[in-house]
Formats: structure tokens, sequence, C-alpha cells
């Protein structure tokens, strides 16, 4: 039952929408699906592998027969799934000191949210809305993102290299050899163990 | 903001004082009620903030506690639950976090650090003489109320290279650049040492990074011990002995600085992204420069945004590193709340280059760091930073000089086409810093120190 | 279409659990005992269903309250909730959860209202997808590489680190003759484990 496993935490939280605030958020997540430069935030933070939303309208919520009661809600939920690299703190202190904006963007439409500054008010928040996981795998725990996207430089100019130097004489390949090593010098951190949760 | 009231904060939150002597005693607390009695008697010689407008004081005296030294003290149970948990575990708990592991373990530590410490009592001279005398009056006191005793002590002195004090440590750098300015604390102020502006200039940074009570980065008052009066003007200290292995360290860079075709001392400018003498590399590629490293205008002002790559100063450079600056994106915004302030302190003789030198012989450095907040600043460093390196896009890689390499780790420096700045891959790197002790201290401000001395801390 | 980003489906599964007022241990609490049982390293059904870059379960008890005036609701049932990043198509990869995870799977799931088993496919894929809910907004760092070629790349990446230091200096021929002789080396290496998270440990054996 941990929220850990390798390098990657699965954070899951959810959160109470008053069901009109709930098409504000979805016109929210179409504007940034239509217009990406919006969102080039998260990308540059460079620590969650795959992270996702999910609008769940209080009528929505899967029943498979008649004989199931069925939910009486008066709010939507918001899910909230993110796989990333890091300690919890870490995260959301980064969220909070650089993407205060859009966090606010999605999160303010749920009832008695704090806005994302400062941090620790935000992090209470998230605290009484996070669910445990129970079950966590990832295919390469040893990696990070940055990790994973650094090796696939590496392997695409290890690819490239190889090609080249099919036939190449070897003073030439010396030379395109100083050339790949310039590529990928910067990409070359070791993988393993993660640092201890804290 | 108001102004600081540096009367009641202790000087070394403040400064350091650039004394070339110190001494730190290490004390336990014998009996509650004589403890803060001594303490009250001790309060009176203890150097606060105050501007030394009539020159500087032969010697200066402050002191700070470990949770264990605050019970002993008797502060009030509500109050001492309030304490941060890394602060009250104490560092030795905190070993997984840290990475002192293995050669850094406690089973390795000095025998002082075996038992348990309450006090961190810090005394800074001109001269050993001075320092002596401090001590024995110090010492008199304590025996007077019979409240507490010293266990050990640990001697530091600047290095004296030709007959003159340096600010060089044992691996032959120049030490002591890059601590943080913060907002209302008076020292001479350069450029380069705050956070960075939108505009590309630098301001300071929140004074509630450094002092308890105030506000921080995060635009908040941090999460403080109670009462408010305990916490105010206070701040928590990390206090590591970091042992040299010398002979290794001059050993490696021999070894390496033959086959590394910028030379032996471009080698060791990459591991720290500055030349020996203090030069940044990104400011001075090719060699180091005295005008720069004289100029306080210049010797911390630089930024790595234009060398993303790592081409001048290696990506993974300890003071990269540890202060990333704009290397994370974001105008530096990621790296705001991750600032210390450091105030070490060589320990042992210096030894010539060519002198025979062994890894075994008291040689290193007493680091000893000043934050708000140990878990969210010196232990993020440490952890993150130092002993791991994904922030920096190096993975598990780890700090060169600092890192616990344990099997052998590797320094990837990067390069250009240019023979004498090649790419550069350092492997099976040694351990060249051991720790050796240490432990979380909490300095209060002159206000608390009272209120403890007088059992009048309140929680509510 | 929201569940997907690149060659990279979202998947969000609720499905209800069974509430029996008789039973001994309540069957959420079965479920999260199971699930303490189950490895989560190269020996976990979800590295068999080699599709899967990250997947999560958790039991859901109920909504949370943040207090007023907000109003205080509660579920009337209880969610296992499976949330999971693969590569490809769904009905292809809930084919591959009844096929190659078959018994954790019924296991889990024999703890939800209405679950079919998973001896007819079709009817194990028609379950799911009725407990499926849409993601609303995916996002993925890496969508364009499968869970095969990122293990093989970190595998790369480590032999080439271990490459670039035991070769430093070599003259070009000498280079060369090295790099050949690693490059097929690499090429024939065995494929790595997903789950596992041990580049170092196979690279080192290949040099």
């Amino acid at each position: 039952m941990s929220n850990l496993r390798g390098k990657a935490y699965a954070m899951n939280t959810i959160s109470p929408m008053k069901p009109w605030k709930t098409w504000l958020l979805r016109g929210l997540f179409l504007l940034i699906r239509l217009f990406p430069q919006l969102n080039r935030g998260l990308p540059a933070l460079s620590f969650i592998h795959f992270a996702r939303w999910v609008i769940v309208p209080r009528s929505a919520f899967p029943r498979l027969s008649e004989h199931q009661p069925k939910e009486r809600l008066q709010y939507d939920y918001l899910l909230f799934f993110s796989n990333f690299n890091g300690t919890w703190n870490q995260y959301i202190d980064a969220f909070s000191a650089v993407l205060s904006k859009g966090l606010n963007g999605i999160w303010r439409w749920s009832e008695k949210f704090p806005g994302s500054v400062p941090v620790t008010p935000f992090k209470n928040f998230i605290t009484r809305g996070q669910l445990g996981t129970d079950y966590y795998y990832t295919a390469y725990p040893h990696a990070t993102t940055n990790d994973v996207k650094a090796a696939h430089r590496v392997t695409a100019a290890l690819d490239e290299l190889a090609k080249l130097n099919e036939g190449m004489p070897a003073p030439e390949f010396g030379e395109a050899y100083l050339k790949f090593v310039l590529k990928v010098q910067g990409d070359l951190g070791a993988t393993g163990e993660a640092p201890v949760g804290t | 903001m108001s102004k600081l009231d540096v009367t009641d904060i202790q000087g070394f939150a403040l400064r350091g004082y650039n004394f070339p002597f110190a001494r730190y005693l290490f004390v336990k607390i014998l009996d509650k009620r004589k403890g803060q009695e001594c303490l009250g008697r001790f309060i009176g010689d203890v150097t606060t903030g105050e501007r030394w407008d009539t020159g500087k004081p032969r010697t200066t005296v402050n002191v700070a506690f470990t949770f264990k030294g605050l019970v002993a003290l008797g502060l009030p149970e509500a109050s001492l639950l309030s304490f941060p948990v890394e602060f009250a575990q104490g560092m030795k708990a905190r070993g997984a976090i840290l990475a002192d592991t293995g050669r850094n373990s406690p089973r390795h530590w000095d025998a002082l650090w075996q038992e348990e410490v309450h006090a961190w009592v810090g005394v800074h001279g001109q001269s050993p003489q001075d320092l002596d005398k401090q001590c024995e009056n110090l010492q008199e006191q304590l025996q007077e109320t019979g409240g507490a005793a010293v266990i050990g002590s640990q001697d530091a002195a600047a290095l004296q290279i030709d007959g003159k004090f340096s600010s060089k440590e044992h691996f032959g750098y120049t030490d002591g650049f890059g601590n943080p300015e913060f907002l209302g604390v008076e020292k001479d102020a350069q450029p380069g040492q705050g956070k960075l502006k939108s505009n590309g200039g630098w301001e300071p940074l929140a004074t509630g990074e450094l002092l308890l009570g105030y506000a921080d980065e995060a635009g908040e008052l941090p999460l403080a011990p109670l009462p408010h009066l305990l916490a105010n003007n206070g701040t928590f200290m990390v206090y590591r002995k970091l042992h040299q292995n010398v002979a290794t360290f001059r050993r490696y860079l021999k070894e390496k600085g033959e086959l590394y075709p910028g030379g032996m001392e471009k080698l060791a400018a990459k591991f720290v992204g500055r030349w020996r003498d203090g030069t940044p590399l990104e400011l001075s590629p090719d060699g180091g420069d005295p005008k720069i490293v004289a100029d306080k205008n210049q010797n911390v002002n630089f930024t790595y945004g234009n060398d993303l790559a790592g081409l001048r100063c290696p990506v993974g450079a300890h003071i990269r590193r540890t202060s990333p600056r704009d290397a994370f994106g974001f105008n530096g915004k990621l790296v705001n709340r991750r600032r210390i302030s450091r105030r070490g302190m060589v320990y042992g003789p210096y030894v010539r280059e060519d002198q025979e030198v062994r890894n075994e012989d008291e040689h290193g450095v007493v680091f000893m760091a000043l934050n708000a907040s140990i878990f969210r600043q010196f232990e993020f460093v440490q952890q993150q930073w130092i002993e791991y390196g994904n922030d920096a896009r190096q993975g598990n890689d780890k700090d060169v000089l600092l890192g616990n390499h344990e099997d052998g780790g590797k320094f990837m420096i990067q390069g250009t086409e240019d023979p004498k700045n090649p790419p550069f891959l350092c492997g099976g790197l040694p351990n060249f810093v051991e720790l050796r002790g240490g432990d979380y201290f909490f300095m209060p401000s002159i206000t608390a120190l009272r209120m403890i001395a007088t059992n009048s801390v309140d929680p509510r | 279409m929201a569940n997907r980003s690149g060659s990279v489906y979202g998947l969000t599964i609720l499905s209800p659990i069974k509430d029996d007022l008789h039973a001994e241990v309540s069957h959420s609490q079965a479920i999260r005992m199971y699930l303490q049982t189950i490895p989560q390293d190269q020996r976990s059904p979800l590295a068999r269903v080699s599709s899967t870059h990250m997947a999560r379960l958790l039991v859901m008890d109920d909504v949370v309250y943040f207090g007023m005036p907000s109003c205080e609701e509660h579920l009337s049932a209880k969610y296992l909730i499976f949330e999971s990043n693969f590569d490809g198509d769904l009905d292809t990869y809930l084919g591959r959860l009844a096929r190659e995870a078959k018994e954790e799977v019924d296991a889990l799931w024999q703890h939800c209202q209405d679950y079919p088993g998973v001896e007819d496919e079709g009817a194990f894929i028609a379950y799911m997808k009725k407990c499926q809910v849409e993601t609303t907004f995916y996002f993925a760092d890496v969508n364009d590489k499968t869970v095969q070629q990122t293990l093989r790349a970190l595998q790369t990446q480590s032999a080439v680190a271990t490459f670039i230091e035991k070769n430093q200096g070599k003259p070009p021929d000498e280079l060369q003759k090295e790099f050949v002789k690693f490059f097929a080396a690499l090429r024939n290496a065995p494929e790595p484990m997903p789950g596992s998270g041990r580049a170092r440990e196979v690279t080192d054996k290949l040099l």
C-alpha cells in the first residue's frame, strides 16, 4: 500500500465541484487542448510521466445494473491522477512557485479551494483530498521522465553513428565519434534507485 | 518590511565573522534548573547582530541547541512537539534521507558524536590566546553553576599559507563565495547573491528563508515552533564535520589531470564550477582571473542561461548543483526556497602540494548552514542536488566532491570540439569527503534565550 | 479523443465494489489485502501485460468532505479504481489483461458488482468499458515510444556511458573496432524486463 514505486509517485486526488462550474472547467481544458502553448509550463517542469484529470459528473459513476443503488450526489467530482518524480513536497512546491495560474484555473471550481499560493494552505487542501494508492506499477522504476527522454536521445544518436560508420575509414570515425559524444554528453546520468521518500 | 532588531538576533545567524580561529564546544545539560541558571548567566556574553562600530571584538560567542538539549532545559512538551520533525529526530536519525550511509554512517563518526549533544557553543577569536581565554571563562561559568559540562570540542582555523591567512580549503579551492542575500540583513551585498529579478538583475531573498517569524519566498510565514516569541528571530543550524581525504583527492586529480587535455587546474575547475583561485568558470572559461575574484560586482554575478549545455561550467559541477540560479528555467523561481547560508571553517593544518599527506590525518571543513527550514532547505539540497542528480538532468550521478559514491560513481564534463575543452568522463569516483559527525541545532534569539533561561516558555 | 495522447492510452476504470453486509471481511478490505500481496517488480501481472507503462489500483472508500459551507455527501458504493497508461488500443489491452493477468484480475474484480469473469473475453471487455470514465485532459510527457522502446533506450543509455568511459582517449582505429563489437553486443542483448528497474546489471555484463 504505497504511493511510491522506484522514482515514481502515484498521487490521486478528488475534489467536489458544483455542477454548473464543471462546464467552465471543461471549457478550460478544451482551450488548452486547442492551444497547447497555454500549457507549456507543465512539460518544462519535466517531472511528470503521465497525468490526467477526470471529471466524473454526479450521474456518471459507473452503474452496472438496476439492483445496484444509484449515486445521489449534489456535486460533480474532479479526479486527478499523477505519475511524477521527486518528493510530494518538492512537487507541490514547484507547482505553487511557477504554475500557480494554471493550477488555479483548474481547481478554482472545486469547493473550498484556497488558491495555490501561498503553499501551505494549498498543501493542506491537497492532503485533504488525496486518496492513498493501494498498488503501483511502473515498467521503468529506475528512470525519471528526464532519464527516459535522455535515453531516447542517446539511442537516436547511437543509431545514427552506427549507420554513419558503415564503411567509414577509422580517422573519419574518430571525428564522427567525437560529434556523437558531444551530442549525448548531457544525457548520460545513471539510472537506479530513488532517494528515500520524505 | 520592518527593520530587523539586530540586537535580538545572534550575530552568527546574520553573517560570518571572518575571524581566523574558532573553537566549537559541545555541551551536555546536566540538570534542568541549573542548566537554565547557567544559560541565564551566559546570555550577556552572546554576540548579537549589532554592528561593530568601534572595531571587531577579540572573540565572539554564540549558542544553539539540539532538540534533546531543549528537552533537557525543560521546555514544555507542547512547545517541543511544535518543533519540526527533522529537528526533533536529529541528524543521526535522518541518515537514509541524507545518504549518510556506508563510510558516512554514524558508526564511523567521532567519539563525541556517539554521545548525546545538547548544545553548541561557537567561539570565534582573533588569536588562539583570545580563544583559550574566552573558553576558560565559559568553562568556569559552567563549573560554577554545575548546570552543564563540555563533552567535546572542535577547533578550526583558516589555513595559513606562506604566513598569511587564506580562504582556501584543503583541496586547494578558494571558498566562501555565494552566500545568499536576505532582505533587511545588512551586509556587503553583491549582485548574484540574491534571487533573479524578471529583468535579469538581482534582489534580496525574503528574510523568512533565513529567520523565523518573517515572510518567506512562498509568501507566507513558514511553519515555526510555538510560541512565536520562542521562534522569532531564531534560525536552524546544520552542523556537519566533513573530513577530507586529501591524499585521495590529490592522487585522483593528478591521475585524471594527466589524461584530461585541458590540464589539471582546468579539471579541478570543472569539478566545482570555479577555478581554484575562485574565478567562476561561467565568466572565465579559459583560466583564473584575479581581477574577477577581487571584484565584488563580478565574483558571484553570473547565470547559466547562456550555458544550458554545460560547456563552460559542467551541468553537474558543485556550485551549479548546489546553487542552480537559472539553470532549471523559470528565471530561477524553483530554487529560491532552497538557499542556505554557510559559515564553514577549515580544520587541520595546511599541507603543501609537494608534501606528503595521509587520508587519516585530520583535515576537513566544519560545515555549518543556517536556514529557516532544515527539511526544505539543507536536507533538500543534500538529498536531491548533492546525492542525486535528476533536477540537473544527471540521473543518479552525485556531486563529484561531496557525493557518497560508495561503489564508484562518475562525473561527466561536457565539452566542445576545442581540443582544450573536450568532453571528458571521470569514472571510478572515490569518496573525497566523509562525514564524521554533526547534528541539527536551533539558534534562538536573545529574547528566546531569556525565556528558556527563566523557564517562561508558554506554548499558548 | 481525450483518452489518448500520441500512441499512449489513458484508461480510467471505476468499478463499483460489492457490499455484502454478511461478509466477515468486506469486499473492499479483501481487495486491499490482496493488492498487498502482488509483487510490484518484473513479477507483477502488469509486467506480463507488457504494454503497460504505469498503472495503479486503489479503493475509493468515499468522496471527501471539505468542510462547511460545502455540503457533506457520500457515495452509496465503494469503487475499485484502475488507472493505466499503456501502448496501443483499448480492446487489445483489455484482452491481454483477461488472458495474461487472468488470475489477478479475477481475484480483484470478483469483489466488484456484476463482474462476468475473464473466460468470456468479450463479456469482460464490455464490463470494463461500462466501468470506464472518460479522461477529460490527458498529459503524457513521452507519448511516442512504447514500453519496449523505452526499456531498450534506458539499457542503451547505461551501456553508452560505460562504453565512453572504457574507451576514453583511445586512437580511432581501436575505438572503431570496439564500437562495432559494442553495437553488436547491444543489439543482441536480452530484452529488458519491464518492472525490474535494473538497466545497469544487464549492461555491465555486456561490456
